[in-house]
């Protein structure tokens, strides 16, 4: 072949495939607002929760008509990064993972699931919507995985109101008058106050409020962190203040505290008007208000737990949840645009109308029913530490949570020591 | 359909079943020449690649991985035989084996004694009860999940619970944690596992009774027996086949036992109803140590054989 020839025939390829390459990229500003393609969102939750999605996937598509959200669904029982789980690994590619644990955020990490988004949160701005520690919550190893979206005080204590006025109680704000409202409720008639959800994990509610009051949350973070043992005297002193509540026959027996979860205790407060306490998460609202039909701080509020006195009371439980997008996921740019959407005011309103509030600063509070603004008030003043039980390994989470239920079974100095020695022998295996 | 024992008439049908089962066995082999394989391959060659890939494939690969340390969505790393030897250390493990035990043996017991004692009654019934027991065969037939949401209304802790109800008749206000006790939540466990065990039995029982030559009965009335020797001493002992089935069927379901287990206690409380295929699910599907989940898997895979094989053995000789 003539040389020459063949200097000009490229010469004109690589001119055409210029001109060419000149013109995608010309339109991928275009392409990039017009979103288009199937957005798959790994979805395990049920209930109201899952109504919620539905409108704000519905209203996303609705501002992307180009985008059309499925949800490949996950069921089971209790916790859910099971059947999540299986799903990944049975090959299940999704855009969209939405987590609320951030041992599993590492998890997802170190497989090779999620992608980094710190670009796109400074592309979109995301800094001026979300608060810093909002970003450092969504980090795992200081790379930005998620976007939180909503989040939960998990230090307040549910109640009816009609209950308290029964019993002559004001919603207690200190230690003592918490313990001094079992009697009263008790001399009520009503024979178990706290509804203790002890037959899987809600029981450890108590004890990680209990520890952050006890021992701040450098010291919970410490722990979850295994940088303190679980035998260190601030767990001790912890279950001692636990201990206090049990003595008071706060809650039945332990038989009828393991009888139950959350959702039958909460069941035993608001239908069955048999006990008066429940400390569980914001959900607990959702729940009072579509299934129950309950007024939303008429019939019911919450208080934040009551104050220990022992120098970490400005300290509350926090859980959140966030959206994180996948590294394999066949729609990344419609993933990231979800990602942003859910902290715009759109996605705020709606799942205010479900009772959740958003961290984000589009959110406007005064659309939050009014237990849920005391919550987000409460959090606002704390110093916040995210919840123990989702931040420890899951082999550990287990035993504390059996070890927890053998200390309501006998809330005794030796068993203390027991329980205690217990969960550290199961923490050295796995540190 | 079914006749009573004391309504029977003589039947001078010749031979027992099993002889006459053992008669064409031999002269189905006689006619199978070396001609017919082909198609005799041709037939079972579906159901063998079918039973590979839903059998033998997921058996093997669960003994592969019961070699690995897989935890949640890591990389697998082989470690031998390191996941048994961590299983025989774990106090944990070692619980679940002693609960499954109970579990097992209890369920079996209540489920194919009340199931052969019924039978035995069914067999003087008259003809109209046979809706009753149709009733209890089709508990047989409801799923342990059904079953166990149902028991789960049954023993609510509150008084509001069927069984708490039922005893408030007597003592008003009674509430009892059924499931909530580590000391009764077993037996309740088990209790209702055997409930649904209980159709099985029965029918199989049932169908030994029906299948005792019936000029048996008519000799021994003759002979001026009545009902009660007649079942001690015929029908208990001519249905032993029967219990026998029940017995390795019941073990087998027993030792797997999960989906009960799950929706009413969770293992709990304190891990006092936590079985070894409850404990699998935890390592494997909660904990997401598929390795480990797998091994315990390995080791129930032992105990259905150790259970299995034997009886396979005797049924196989019982036909030749």
């Amino acid at each position: 072949m003539n040389m020459h020839k063949l200097t000009s025939k490229v010469r004109r390829r690589a001119v055409l495939a210029g001109a060419s390459l000149a013109i995608v990229l010309a339109a991928m500003p275009v392409l990039a607002q017009d979103l288009s393609g199937e957005l798959v969102i790994l979805q395990w939750q049920g209930g109201t929760d899952a109504e919620m999605w539905q409108k704000l996937e519905a209203d996303f598509t609705a501002k992307n008509p180009g985008v059309a959200v499925r949800e490949l669904v996950v069921t089971g029982q209790g916790d859910m990064r099971g059947p999540m789980r299986t799903a990944l690994l049975g090959g299940e590619k999704v855009d969209i993972i939405i987590n609320t644990w951030p041992a599993f955020r590492a998890e997802l990490v170190d497989a090779g699931i999620l992608r980094p988004i710190d670009d796109l949160w400074a592309s979109a701005g995301l800094d001026a919507v979300l608060d810093p520690s909002w970003k450092d919550l969504g980090s795992t190893a200081g790379v930005t995985y998620g976007v939180n979206y909503t989040y939960g005080d998990r230090s307040a204590i549910w109640y009816k109101k009609a209950h308290l006025e029964k019993a002559g109680v004001e919603p207690p704000k200190t230690w003592e008058e918490f313990l001094a409202s079992l009697d009263k409720l008790k001399a009520a008639g009503f024979a178990a106050p706290i509804a203790m959800p002890a037959k899987y994990w809600a029981h450890g509610e108590w004890f990680e409020t209990l520890l952050l009051r006890t021992g701040g949350v450098e010291a919970a973070s410490k722990l979850a962190a295994h940088e303190i043992p679980w035998t260190d005297d601030i767990v001790k002193t912890t279950l001692k203040k636990y201990a206090e509540l049990l003595k008071a026959g706060c809650c039945g027996t332990p038989e009828q505290m393991f009888a139950g979860d959350w959702d039958y205790s909460a069941d035993q407060i608001f239908t069955a008007d048999a006990s008066n306490y429940l400390m569980i998460g914001m959900w607990m609202n959702s729940r009072a208000r579509n299934d129950y039909k309950l007024n939303e701080g008429v019939d019911y509020s919450i208080f934040q737990f009551p104050a220990l006195g022992l120098g970490h009371d400005d300290t509350s439980s926090v859980d959140a949840k966030e959206v994180a997008v996948t590294a394999n996921g066949a729609n990344p740019a419609a993933a990231d645009a979800f990602a942003v959407y859910m902290v715009s005011k759109d996605a705020a309103d709606i799942l205010a109308s479900y009772g959740y509030a958003s961290p984000s600063k589009n959110a406007d509070p005064s659309l939050l029913g009014p237990v849920q603004q005391v919550a987000t008030a409460a959090v606002a003043q704390s110093k916040v530490q995210f919840v123990l039980g989702d931040l420890l390994p899951g082999d550990l989470v287990d035993e504390y949570r059996v070890q927890l239920q053998k200390f309501l079974q006998d809330p005794s100095d030796a068993t203390i020591d027991a329980v205690t020695a217990a969960i550290e022998a199961k923490a050295q295996e796995l540190y | 359909m079914q006749e009573t024992v004391a309504s029977r008439t003589v039947d001078a049908r010749p031979g027992s079943p099993a002889r006459s089962g053992g008669e064409q066995s031999n002269r189905l082999a006689t006619r199978l020449r070396m001609g017919d394989w082909p198609a005799a391959w041709l037939l079972i060659t579906p159901v063998l690649i079918l039973f590979g890939i839903a059998v033998v494939f997921p058996l093997i690969d669960t003994i592969r991985l019961s070699f690995f340390d897989i935890k949640g969505l890591a990389k697998p790393k082989f470690i031998g035989v390191g996941n048994y030897v961590k299983l025989f250390t774990d106090p944990a493990f070692r619980n679940t084996l002693l609960t499954t035990l109970t579990f097992t043996i209890s369920t079996t017991i209540i489920s194919v004694g009340l199931g052969w004692m019924l039978a035995m009654v069914s067999a003087f019934a008259p003809r109209q009860t046979l809706p009753f027991r149709v009733m209890i065969f089709a508990a047989f037939g409801i799923s342990e999940a059904v079953a166990g949401y149902m028991w789960i209304g049954i023993l609510r802790p509150d008084a509001g619970g069927l069984l708490n109800a039922v005893i408030g008749l007597v003592q008003p206000g009674f509430a009892q944690p059924w499931l909530g006790d580590p000391r009764t939540a077993l037996w309740v466990l088990i209790i209702a596992a055997s409930w649904g065990g209980v159709g099985l039995p029965l029918m199989l029982c049932f169908a030994s009774v029906q299948s005792i030559p019936k000029t048996l009965f008519e000799a021994a009335y003759i002979d001026g027996a009545n009902h009660w020797q007649v079942m001690r001493n015929i029908m208990m002992p001519l249905s032993l086949p029967g219990v026998r089935v029940a017995v390795f069927i019941n073990l087998l379901g027993a030792l797997r036992a999960f989906d009960i287990i799950y929706i009413l206690t969770g293992g709990g409380p304190v891990r006092s109803t936590e079985t070894v295929g409850y404990f699998m699910y935890r390592e494997s599907m909660t904990q997401f140590k598929l390795g480990y989940g797998a091994a315990a898997t390995v080791v129930l895979l032992v105990a259905v054989l150790v259970v299995s094989i034997p009886a396979i053995i005797q049924r196989t000789a019982g036909a030749r």
